[in-house]
């Protein structure tokens, strides 16, 4: 994959140097305007910034000395033909970057196509052709490919007739530098086709023709100058399903140590004192979770503004003390970001004031008489609500109690409610002393593991016609006082329920399932959590918890 | 189902709404107007449909403009009126859209700043040159150079038909900010149509050309040419709950990976909480994105900008009474919870109004100061005068003066009052807003007829016994069991109370503002200003009154005389008089009587003042009717009375009795009807379907007629009336 950032620091620096200076002499929008008239060359095929030794590209990538050392020595001399390579390594240890700087090292030719990007095969030929025809999409041309090309048949044609054009080219370049002895751009005679984010390709119409195509392309076009190199997050082995062509010669990534980790952090660091103290505190517990450098990165750049707030000058040489004080500091916010990956910022001012505004609501409340502090902070109508709520009942409860939940009068007659509830409890404490904790206790658990049940439309129509006709109690007590109440509320509240219910599978609260097996009819699964559930029978005064069924 | 619509029929109403279908989301079966086959070739459709209607204005009105109804359907008459709906439709339109689009400008600012920010924040990894830019390998800069700035925007809605001009709003402002914008929505983040898709439609708005591969490459390119570079693409998904996880990620997956390329910003509607976006997408894909959170407008606060611009504030005249007004609330809170629905609903009323109301026309000139100009139109003024002394409300007043100056009056009065009214419901929303009272609800109380009454009454004798005993709170509440909770006028009136100073300095300024347009009530909310202010400069030492001393003062200064005979005017003067003594001790209280003699005074429902049928739309059963409809029993009606339906006359006084020439589905159903069945209609229709259709399957061009015709061949029917017995399978279909 191309999350592989963790050279990122190193390289960024040089890089920003170099784009920063070629930025400079060029005038962009000169570049721009000549862009068009503008032929491309081989040259385009080599990585475009200026080569960087051996020393610089070993020490861009701490802890991968070894993975580099392996892929330049697979790819071999300038002459030298090379056979399929497969990297492999979980995201985010650095494949994509190492093999870019790799050739940019090399100075050698290539085709680079990243199957993210390049999402069918349709466009994946296309890609890899117009690299090698020197092609490039613009408003003259229409932004259009340079040739159309949907067959693998055809592709293999076209790809064949470029590559040896290019090949052609690159021979006689290299002659040239080798008579002139004038050190060109290009290196080398052969050219690399590089596949990133190739296990993407499993899933494209079940690879039952492009993985093979392109895992047998070396054997189809038998060209000892092109170089085959396949990126992929995962193993080879769940590829081999297809077999028939020639095995890759496999380089793995392992994971980052904790050690290369802290390397790859402290460079670029203005105070490495203090970030080093940093790591100290927060690199272990978080190497437990995950070990991505992309990860890591996200929640480290947050969490050291926090570290650092504390402190006025952030060039400081933290000593004992120091480091004590700010760990104590950092500490809450540390189990936190373990937890949370997903942290939604937003305009300071904007969220204070609303919590005053809040606060001030809250206050105005207490006053007023009636508090309820955590309501649902969206909208719904109310029966949207109460469809919520009864497609949560009749997923959590067992369908079999929905007669002794719910009576048929339609629950207006409370008292016999209360003795099914009572039935209920019995029937309950009498479970509790039968059977032993652990048995409930791995009920309890396969309960959680199979999730909230499904229910049909018949059943939640009806545990919705049972909680409105409750709910209309107080209802009507608070409607009573209003002197605004509507006479039939129910039938309003009945009238577009099958809208309502589509609404709500539209924001995945309730989600359609597959059809049942037996009856044929689509079966609906609710996915809100308990929390939420609740909170919207606060905001009705519904009493949900009592008829909650728990084990 | 829309050739229903064109189809027949006969005496019911509720066609005019017919011309709303396009706005409802599942069509409605309505009949249209009956005399459809004899149109006249000089009106339009929509015209001769309210011509229609007329016959049916309410029962109130019936008996009174029986011989005059004749008069005003003339095609002049109707003419004018649908002049005037369109005026007044286009004001009220165009009034909310400026509100709602002033709503959210804030949020829109705040948004267009972040996209700046974010965009810097991309550019400072570096400029590219236009070979890097476009090069097919990424560009290896920072970890955190691949986020992808992403702007949540709460909408606050689980429904989305609201804010879909929201984004297309927004969209509109980014783009006029500069940036580029491409508006997507979940339809293109389907399963169906994959990454292609979405990817299709999102160059689309940037690239003209017509493409069969699409790539970013191209977007890549795009964006280095012709100085695009300069500003930031922006990318709105409008409601993130819709689309599709697996496509919407490898979306956000692949901008991520061109984001310094094509230097994309992504703003996304959240409909529910912020853990939308950790339910549809993988957590790999959450931490390239680097989240911040906007929020809209609530519905409700919408809907009470809205309501109070449209039907608060004076913007055409036109006006919605008590039922109506408390129809549409339920259906908002209750029902759909969309303003756009409540716009429709409205719309739907103002129509109604338009064509059942025979006056309505003089709306037209109703916010504008031409109120008599229609008057001086000879032969109209005539049956305008005639139709208008005969108006219920003006009846009800006992006025016996019937001149055209008399009504001329009488509108500006109309008028003067309605400006009163709404000026004070809008400054009792000045004090409710806190409190998270809606004005709609406020709106629904102040237009009640029956509890005005009951509360001015009430609020005397209360407020006058009141006077002796004690005034803590509790004692307060107990005593006012109309200040009770629910009642939202009485509660904004309590809570002017409990105000601290400072507070209601702000309020009274406030409502210095929104008075400004009459000159009475502004008078005396200057004067108490005036007076809070000489209080809080006096009484920085002692704060606090001593209850006694206050008992004291109130016998002394006489409020009970002013407040009992309030309606005389003196007796009134003397009682502000008094309040202004109170107030001097206590302005939390003055304001508190100040507000009770005000709400008598300035807030007579609209329903009480004459000729209000000119301006107000009292009809909720049409509006429910028009709006929900009620298609089954329509066809159990139309079933059982089936001859009005097909105008024969062979059946239609036979009474209960079975006639062989009667519509088979009517006999069936009479027959299943004394027999005590209960009947589906639905798999009525699907057997009707499969007899009928079965031995006719050849010709296909006959096959939908034909079987209708079959059974209809004993009814004695001109060719038109075909479509009234195909009218039943589609009926049946519902």
């Amino acid at each position: 994959m191309a999350k592989d950032k963790e050279e990122a620091t190193q390289v960024s620096r040089r890089a920003t140097r170099l784009s920063l200076s070629t930025a400079n002499s060029t005038n962009d929008i000169e570049t721009a305007k000549s862009f068009n008239s503008q032929t491309l060359t081989l040259d385009n095929l080599v990585f475009g910034q200026e080569p960087i030794g051996l020393d610089d590209l070993l020490s861009c990538f701490p802890g991968r000395r070894v993975q580099i050392l392996e892929i330049l020595y697979l790819l071999g001399t300038i002459k030298s033909s090379m056979p399929p390579m497969f990297i492999y390594g979980s995201a985010s240890t650095g494949k994509t970057s190492i093999i870019l700087q790799v050739f940019r090292h090399l100075r050698r030719p290539f085709v680079y196509i990243s199957c993210l990007s390049c999402y069918s095969p349709r466009i994946l030929f296309e890609s890899i052709l117009n690299q090698l025809l020197f092609h490039k999409k613009d408003a003259v041309n229409g932004y259009s490919s340079v040739k159309k090309c949907e067959k693998p048949s055809d592709f293999v044609n076209f790809i064949r007739e470029a590559l040896i054009n290019v090949i052609d080219s690159l021979k006689e370049n290299s002659k040239k530098m080798s008579s002139s002895k004038l050190k060109g751009q290009v290196n080398g005679r052969m050219i690399y086709l590089i596949f990133d984010n190739f296990d993407l390709v499993r899933e494209w119409d079940k690879s039952s023709s492009i993985l093979p195509l392109l895992f047998g392309l070396c054997d189809i076009l038998k060209m000892p100058e092109v170089g085959f190199i396949f990126i992929s997050n995962s193993s080879p082995d769940t590829y081999y399903s297809n077999t028939g062509y020639m095995e890759p010669i496999l380089v793995y990534f392992p994971e980052y140590t904790e050690d290369d980790l802290r390397q790859i952090f402290l460079r670029n660091q203005a105070n490495q004192k203090l970030y080093s103290s940093f790591l100290d505190v927060v690199l272990r517990p978080f190497c437990r979770v995950s070990r991505r450098l992309d990860e890591l990165s996200t929640a480290f750049s947050t969490l050291f503004k926090k570290y650092c707030e504390p402190l006025s000058d952030l060039g400081v040489v933290p000593n004992e003390d120091m480091k004590r004080r700010l760990f104590s500091h950092i500490q809450p916010h540390i189990a936190h970001s373990l937890n949370e990956i997903f942290s939604v910022a937003s305009q300071p001012s904007v969220e204070s004031e609303a919590n005053q505004e809040t606060r001030k609501k809250g206050s105005a409340k207490k006053s007023v008489g009636s508090g309820d502090f955590d309501e649902i902070d969206f909208h719904m109508s109310t029966s949207a609500k109460y469809l919520l709520i009864s497609a949560f009942l009749a997923s959590r409860n067992p369908a079999t109690l929905d007669a002794s939940l719910f009576d048929s009068t339609g629950g207006s007659n409370s008292r016999k409610r209360k003795r099914n509830c009572n039935l209920l409890i019995n029937h309950f404490l009498l479970r509790v002393s039968e059977k032993s904790v652990e048995r409930r206790e791995a009920e309890e658990e396969e309960l959680f593991m199979k999730g909230p049940g499904t229910f049909s439309l018949e059943r939640l129509l009806a545990i919705f016609q049972c909680i409105t006709s409750v709910g209309e109690d107080s209802f009507g007590e608070e409607g009573g006082a209003d002197g605004v109440t509507v006479e039939g509320e129910s039938n309003g509240l009945m009238s577009d329920v099958l809208l309502q219910l589509s609404s709500l599978c539209n924001v995945n609260f309730i989600v359609k399932g597959g059809s049942c097996p037996l009856e044929g009819s689509t079966r609906y699964r609710s996915t809100v959590s308990e929390d939420l559930a609740l909170k919207v029978a606060r905001s009705l005064k519904f009493p949900l918890s009592k008829y909650l069924f728990r084990r | 189902m829309a050739p229903s619509v064109a189809a027949v029929d006969s005496s019911p109403p509720s066609t005019s709404d017919t011309t709303e279908n396009h706005l409802q989301p599942v069509f409605v079966l309505h009949k249209a107007a009956s005399r459809k086959y004899e149109r006249r070739s000089t009106g339009t459709t929509k015209t001769k449909r309210r011509i229609d209607l007329s016959p049916s204005i309410p029962k109130t009105l019936e008996k009174a403009d029986s011989e005059s109804t004749e008069n005003f359907d003339d095609d002049h008459c109707v003419n004018l009126r649908m002049e005037a709906f369109e005026i007044v439709w286009t004001k009220i339109e165009s009034t909310m859209k400026d509100v709602i689009r002033n709503l959210d400008t804030n949020v829109f600012n705040e948004i267009h700043h972040w996209v700046l920010e974010s965009f810097n924040a991309i550019k400072s990894f570096g400029t590219l040159t236009s070979r890097e830019a476009t090069q097919t390998f990424p560009i290896m800069k920072d970890v955190s150079s691949k986020q992808l700035f992403t702007g949540l925007v709460l909408t606050k809605n689980v429904e989305f038909v609201d804010d879909l001009l929201t984004f297309e709003e927004l969209g509109h402002y980014l783009k006029s900010q500069g940036c580029h914008v491409a508006n997507l929505s979940s339809v293109d983040f389907t399963a169906k149509s994959g990454i292609g898709g979405c990817l299709r439609s999102f160059l689309r708005q940037f690239v003209m050309a017509s493409l069969d591969a699409i790539d970013m490459s191209i977007m890549a390119s795009w964006y280095r040419e012709q100085g695009n570079y300069n500003n930031p693409v922006v990318v709105i998904v409008n409601d993130i709950e819709r689309c599709t996880g697996s496509v919407l990620s490898n979306f956000i997956l692949m901008l991520s990976e061109w984001v310094l390329k094509v230097p994309v910003i992504l703003i996304m509607g959240v409909g529910t909480t912020l853990d939308a976006p950790k339910n549809i997408l993988p957590s790999n894909l959450l931490q390239c994105l680097s989240p911040y959170k906007f929020t809209l407008r609530t519905p409700a606060e919408r809907m009470d900008a809205v309501v109070d611009a449209v039907l608060v504030k004076q913007c055409s005249g036109f006006i919605i009474g008590h039922k109506v007004a408390v129809f549409m609330r339920n259906y908002f809170v209750g029902q759909d919870g969309t303003l756009t629905s409540f716009i429709r609903a409205l719309k739907i009323a103002c129509v109604q109004h338009f064509s059942m109301e025979p006056l309505s026309f003089i709306l037209r000139g109703f916010s504008l100061e031409e109120d008599g100009q229609v008057l001086h139109d000879g032969l109209l003024s005539k049956m305008i005068l005639k139709h208008a002394f005969n108006l219920p409300s003006y009846e009800r007043n006992k006025i016996e003066d019937q001149s055209v100056e008399r009504f001329a009056t009488g509108l500006s009065e109309l008028k003067r009052l309605k400006n009163q009214w709404g000026t004070m419901v809008s400054c009792l929303y000045e004090v409710a807003k806190g409190d998270k009272m809606q004005l709609l609800d406020l709106l629904c109380e102040a237009v009640d007829p029956t509890s005005y009454n009951c509360r001015t009454c009430n609020a005397h004798s209360k407020l006058e016994k009141d006077m002796g005993s004690s005034s803590s709170n509790d004692c307060w509440r107990r005593q006012y069991p109309i200040l009770g909770r629910g009642v939202f006028i009485c509660q904004a009136v309590r809570k002017v109370k409990d105000l601290p100073a400072s507070q209601l300095w702000k309020l009274l300024k406030r409502w210095e503002e929104l008075t400004m347009n009459i000159n009475e009530i502004h008078e005396k909310i200057r004067e108490l200003l005036s007076l809070l202010k000489l209080k809080n400069d006096k009484s920085s030492k002692q704060d606090t009154v001593d209850i006694s001393k206050r008992h004291a003062s109130w016998n002394q200064l006489n409020i009970r005389e002013g407040l009992q005979s309030g309606k005389c005017k003196s007796c009134y003067i003397n009682g502000v008089h008094g309040l202004v003594g109170t107030f001097i001790l206590s302005p939390v209280l003055g304001l508190f009587f100040f507000l009770a003699l005000q709400y008598r005074d300035y807030m007579q429902p609209i329903e009480f003042l004459p000729f209000h049928e000119i301006v107000c739309f009292k009809n909720v059963d049409k509006l429910e009717l028009a709006l929900m409809g009620d298609p089954r029993r329509r066809i159990q009606v139309d079933l059982l009375e089936f001859y009005k339906m097909l105008r024969c006359s062979c059946c239609s006084r036979s009474g209960d009795t079975l006639l062989p020439s009667m519509h088979d589905t009517s006999i069936m159903y009479i027959l299943a009807q004394e027999h005590g069945d209960h009947i589906n209609l639905h798999d009525w229709y699907n057997s009707f379907k499969s007899t009928v259709l079965c031995p006719i399957n050849k010709g296909k061009n006959k096959s939908k007629q034909s079987p209708l015709l079959k059974k209809r061949k004993e009814i004695n029917e001109p060719n038109k009336q075909s479509k009234a017995s195909i009218q039943y399978p589609l009926y049946l279909i519902l």
